[in-house]
């Protein structure tokens, strides 16, 4: 979904880069971030009170229900007091850690979400931390060899792989690797108890998820990084680099990547938005039990507070990946640290 | 003993889209150790080419024929590994520092390191101090070594560069437009401390600039480059005092001595001027047509703290007559050109024309810049690069609906502005056009609408040097045959002296001194004029008067 | 003077094909664009839509390739060929209708944020910013699921959330332009808001803009997939992601119906691909900046 391919990026780092003093800066961006993550609660509530019809209806639609069951129902739910009061009681909960309770399953959405976290966790940190890996190693590779077969060659996987929905990707996969791995869940019902044994059972059923969530995000990431790298090569100080008799490679580590890495790490955070967008489908399909896959479950119903809660925790967690890349840069480039 | 350097028949072909460009050829070239060389020419004439070919640094679409023998060795013909090992310990580059030439993520004092980690075996406590001392030599603290480039002036940049040369002792320095983008003041202090440096230590020292003045200030011997090859080459004194090409005469007429009657209301032209039509005495005390009274404007910084860039100026532009407003680089006289124009709003103080106020709405404004109009520094960026000659001429008769048949006034705007025959530049665009044809057709659209100022931002800083007299040379035609008064913003005295009647020199947001033009050049008054005067490479006005 | 300007357009035309052309992945792109796009628009006229009504559909289900069905069926017994087929209709339609609305409100907001100074530029920015961190594909999802299902839902899903990107690039290239020297000189001349955005900020931003929506295209047919195969599609209509939907509900990949599998997921990725590469070439052509790195 994230159509800012590696061309775009310059210009935005550019205007990131004009500085200002850093506890103003800081305060600046938490202050923005507090402020996205009000307007995501505000527009997540609005959003799913939006939906046309009675929720209590669309809940109750297969079973039948007397007047007085529907209006305890209602009760409960909290969807016969006016919107403004509804928004009062949502917001002052979510101090609390109140999600709300949701519509099929009656328990806290809180601690359906608390329960998923863990296995996403999981399966978001391994692609990523491989992805940036590859993509950054892949991406330095090609632009330093510019126009070369290497460059072309994974130029074009990239380009594919970019072009590929994740979740077909996943279903290929499971076609293809027809009984090698498990096909669905995060544990085997019959594995010994003991650290190893269950890790090794983890690690087995990640391996077709986090390889499809992988093969996608490690494509953008070489992008941006042989995009980065390549504007970096004109660059004046290169010259002067290989003036002072520095070997190609030398010059290539320690001039050009390291001012080609400050904006590619940068992207790396600011790119979660589209991590978060491919666990989902990845998720559903192998039915790994974490936020995507309680999004996917949510939607069948569709189960309104579950949905919000998903929706309110994984937007949050963008906000915040994003806060933390804008400090990042800040430590990160000298040029802007300083003021 | 073989020469530092000798260049033999040196040619440099660049492989292009198009076909093979030739960008230097048959360049002949020889200097001893501790000798100094020069060599002049405007931008694209090959001069960096040369430069850069030394240590082989050319983009590798550029193929070298002939020898260039460094210590008598070809370096055309070394292999990777020899050639590693002679650059920066046989010969050294001071890149023009105050732009990019540092990486801008590492501290200063890594990078002056490089190299001596890189060529000698020095223990690394003795790196550290190595690079203290080489600070200390180019009379920066040593505490600078832990800076970022982005913390440094551009004045401290080039001494870091320069330190950075001197890293590993080397026989030779090429300095490529050493002080191109610094302050006169700041020119004069590191052409000084580079030559001293460099005599101290018997080094040998080609200087690469399109400023015949820093050559003639720094160089034994100068060589003149023209499209790829050198027409001219000798002792200092003799190419700069006798001139025998044409483009050498065009390069020295470039850079005018303060104070030299030849040059005074005589910019390099090769149309002959007007003469001087009969002019009334100005009224001293009678406001000017375009005027500022206490103009005050006040930026924030990011901080919030007032940041006055303007602080209290009165200046007059009267009908007649062309004002040079002279000042270092923020020193605010863009800051004052801008809001003279009603592009920036004054915090205090007013702007008079004709008299009245200088209205703030909108309507207003479009009505006063009839008469005021603008012509900006780099043309070739003031001109929208899809639009043809005609329309930029056209654009400002089109704002403001002015009667008549258009082409008829974009035809003679063109001829104003001495683009002849007119008609064959209206379809052309601007990337088509030489920089002086387009700063001709920015006049033109600025003539377009009949005004009776123009107010002109460093209107020749960036064009080449044969160029820069032409267009001075028009700015003065128009006000002796048009009568049209100019304000001219620049950093260079010697366009004062060239076209100006009268000098305002603006120092931190205020006028030091006005006056006419060989009253403020020729007997300075405050400490800052005279200060800008000693920094001219080319010697100051009291320097020519007792020395010719 | 409307002759000399349009024979200079012309021209530029011209100019701008000849450095396509040369980009060779860019014409291999639009190859094969123009011919999906022309076989899509042409589906009525050369197949039978009576082939995909599960009722009169008249193979077994899920047969592997064979003469008859080449390839193979779905779980109705419906030739996967047909509905691949067909799929490219939603696909397109829904690529091009979000990717308008997207661009267009994208390019609207990134020329105003970036030329008017003052509070409300400043809010539309704060807007954009907002919009461009949350991820579009969460929000699509919840769009798409408390409205009605259907065709513009998915389109105006879609089409709401993705246009940050634009927004972002075109303010970025309005704030180059309008930094240029020559805004100023036309502000001096005394000329007005819509004087500088129509003559001088509109043009050169609108090249840039078609480069952008080439790869919005790519990206917008992608989430419309994801969006189906989420079940969040209009049901009544196959498009490729919905037949991907079908494919994982009803067990069929588990059954090993690769044929199933294979067409629309690989529709998807040539389309796509096709689009990206088209995006690409035109970027290099138009982007100066891009263009100066070579």
């Amino acid at each position: 979904m994230t159509s800012t391919t590696d061309g775009h990026l310059a210009a935005d780092l550019d205007e990131r880069r004009a500085g200002t003093s850093t506890p103003r800066f800081v305060a600046g961006k938490v202050g923005g971030a507090l402020a996205s993550l009000v307007l995501v609660v505000v527009l997540g509530f609005l959003l799913f009170r939006m939906i046309p019809g009675d929720p209590v209806a669309t809940m109750t639609r297969d079973r039948p229900t007397s007047p007085e069951q529907l209006a305890l129902l209602r009760e409960r739910l909290g969807v016969d007091k006016p919107m403004w009061q509804q928004f009062l009681d949502y917001f002052g909960g979510l101090f609390q850690g109140d999600l709300g309770t949701s519509y099929m399953y009656s328990r806290p959405v809180a601690d359906m979400i608390g329960e998923r976290l863990g296995p996403t966790l999981l399966l978001v940190g391994t692609a990523t931390v491989l992805a940036v890996l590859l993509g950054m190693w892949l991406g330095i590779r090609a632009a330093w060899k510019r126009d070369s077969a290497f460059d072309r060659v994974q130029t074009g996987v990239a380009l594919t792989l970019w072009s590929v929905p994740q979740f077909w990707l996943g279903l290929l996969l499971l076609i293809a690797t027809q009984g090698l791995f498990p096909s669905r869940g995060m544990r085997s019902p019959d594995v010994p108890e003991g650290f190893v044994a269950q890790s090794l059972d983890v690690a087995w059923h990640l391996t077709l998820p986090c390889v499809t969530l992988l093969a996608v995000i490690y494509a953008q990431y070489m992008l941006v990084m042989r995009s980065s790298l390549l504007e970096e090569m004109g660059s004046e100080y290169l010259t002067t680099a290989r003036a002072k008799g520095l070997r190609d490679d030398l010059v290539r580590r320690r001039h050009a990547v390291p001012n080609a890495l400050l904006p590619a790490v940068t992207l790396v955070f600011l790119q979660f938005g589209m991590v978060v967008s491919g666990t989902i489908t990845v998720e559903a399909v192998f039915s790994w039990p974490g936020l995507g896959l309680l999004t996917y479950e949510a939607l069948r119903g569709p189960d309104l507070p579950l949905l919000q809660g998903v929706f309110l925790v994984l937007a949050g967690s963008v906000i915040v990946m994003n806060l933390l890349a804008e400090l990042l840069y800040r430590v990160l480039d000298p040029r802007v640290r300083a003021s | 003993m073989s020469p530092l350097l000798e260049l033999r028949d040196l040619g440099v072909t660049y492989a292009t889209g198009d076909g093979e460009v030739r960008a230097v050829r048959d360049v002949n070239l020889t200097l001893e150790p501790g000798e100094t060389l020069g060599i002049a020419g405007e931008s694209g004439s090959g001069k960096s080419t040369v430069a850069l070919s030394v240590l082989r640094l050319l983009p590798r679409t550029a193929r070298v024929s002939g020898e260039i023998l460094l210590d008598g060795e070809d370096v055309t013909g070394m292999r990777w590994g020899r050639l590693r090992a002679v650059r920066w310990s046989s010969a050294s580059v001071v890149f023009q520092g105050a732009m990019h030439a540092l990486n801008p993520v590492r501290k200063v004092g890594e990078q002056i390191a490089e190299p001596i980690r890189l060529h000698t075996s020095l223990a690394e406590p003795k790196v550290a101090a190595r690079v203290a001392e080489l600070l200390e030599q180019v009379d920066l603290p040593p505490a600078k070594a832990r800076s970022y480039p982005h913390e440094l002036s551009g004045g401290q940049k080039q001494r870091v560069m320069i330190a950075m040369a001197l890293a590993c002792e080397p026989g030779l320095i090429l300095a490529d437009e050493p002080t191109t983008a610094l302050d006169v003041v700041v020119q004069a202090q590191v052409l000084t401390l580079l030559s001293g440096l460099v005599a101290e230590r018997g080094i040998g020292l080609v200087m690469i600039t399109h400023d015949l003045s820093v050559l003639a200030a720094t160089c034994a011997r100068i060589a003149v480059m023209y499209r790829g090859e050198i027409v001219e080459q000798g002792p200092g004194s003799e190419v700069m005092g006798r001139p025998r090409h044409e483009h050498t005469r065009a390069l020295a007429a470039a850079f005018p001595t303060v104070g030299d009657p030849v040059s005074r209301f005589a910019p390099a032209t090769a149309n002959p001027l007007p003469p001087e039509p009969a002019r009334e005495e100005p009224d001293a005390d009678a406001p000017g047509l375009l005027a500022a009274r206490d103009l005050r404007v006040t930026f924030r910084d990011r901080d919030g703290r007032a940041v006055p860039a303007v602080a209290g100026v009165d200046l007059d532009v009267r009908r007649d007559e062309i004002v040079a407003l002279v000042g270092q680089s923020g020193s605010g006289k863009t800051t004052l050109a801008r809001t003279l124009l009603g592009l920036q709003r004054p915090t205090g103080g007013s702007v008079l024309y004709d008299g009245s106020l200088v209205p703030t709405s909108s309507a207003g404004l479009k009505e006063y810049r009839r008469q005021v109009q603008l012509v900006l520094q780099d043309p070739a960026s003031a001109l929208n690069p899809r639009h043809t000659v005609y329309e930029a001429v056209a654009e400002g008769p089109r704002i403001h609906g002015l009667p008549g048949d258009e082409r008829e006034l974009v035809l003679e705007a063109l001829e104003s502005a001495e683009l002849r025959p007119a008609e064959t530049y209206l379809a052309r665009l601007p990337h088509e056009l030489s920089g002086g044809q387009r700063q001709r057709v920015v006049i033109a659209g600025a003539l377009a609408l009949r005004p009776s100022v123009l107010v002109a931002d460093e209107p020749v800083a960036s064009l080449d040097a044969s160029v820069r007299g032409e267009i001075l040379g028009l700015l003065l035609r128009l006000r002796r045959e048009l009568g049209l008064a100019a304000l001219v913003i620049t950093h260079d005295l010697g366009l004062a002296w060239n076209i100006a009647d009268r000098v305002a020199v603006m120092y931190r947001g205020q006028l030091v001194e006005v006056g006419s033009v060989e009253q403020v050049l020729l007997e300075p008054r405050h400490e800052y004029t005279k200060s800008l005067l000693a920094a001219l490479p080319m010697g100051t006005a009291s320097a020519f008067e007792r020395g010719v | 003077m409307t002759s000399p300007a349009w024979q200079r357009r012309r021209t530029a035309a011209g100019q701008l094909w000849r450095e396509f052309r040369t980009n060779r992945g860019g014409l291999i792109g639009l190859g094969v664009l123009v011919a999906i796009v022309v076989l899509a628009v042409l589906a009525p006229l050369i197949t039978d839509e009576g082939g995909l009504d599960v009722i009169t559909a008249t193979g077994s289900p899920l047969e592997p390739p064979s003469g008859e069905y080449w390839l193979g069926t779905d779980v109705d017994g419906r030739s996967v060929l047909l509905l691949t087929f067909w799929g490219a209709r939603v696909s397109l339609l829904v690529g091009f209708a979000a990717t308008i609305l997207s661009v267009f409100i994208g390019t609207l907001v990134g020329i105003v944020a970036a030329h008017f100074r003052g509070w409300p530029s400043a809010v539309l920015l704060r807007i954009t910013d907002f919009f461009l961190v949350l991820p579009s594909l969460v929000l699509a999802i919840a769009l798409s699921s408390v409205l009605t299902k259907g065709i513009w839902t998915i389109v105006l899903a879609v089409g709401v959330t993705s246009w940050p990107a634009t927004a972002r690039l075109v303010r970025a290239q309005t704030l180059t332009i309008e930094s240029r020297p020559y805004i100023e000189r036309a502000t001096a001349l005394g000329g007005g808001h819509g004087h500088i955005i129509g003559k001088h900020v509109l043009p050169a931003v609108l090249p840039l803009v078609l480069a952008n929506t080439t790869l919005v295209v790519g990206s917008s047919i992608i989430a419309e997939s994801t969006l189906s195969f989420l079940g969040l599609g209009d049901p009544t209509v196959v498009s490729w992601g919905s037949m991907l939907q079908t494919a994982l509900s009803s067990g069929s990949v588990t059954a090993g119906a690769w044929w199933y599998l294979l067409p629309p997921g690989l529709a998807i990725v040539v389309i796509v691909l096709s689009f990206t590469l088209v995006g690409r070439a035109l970027e290099t052509v138009l982007n100066p900046r891009l263009k100066a790195g070579r």
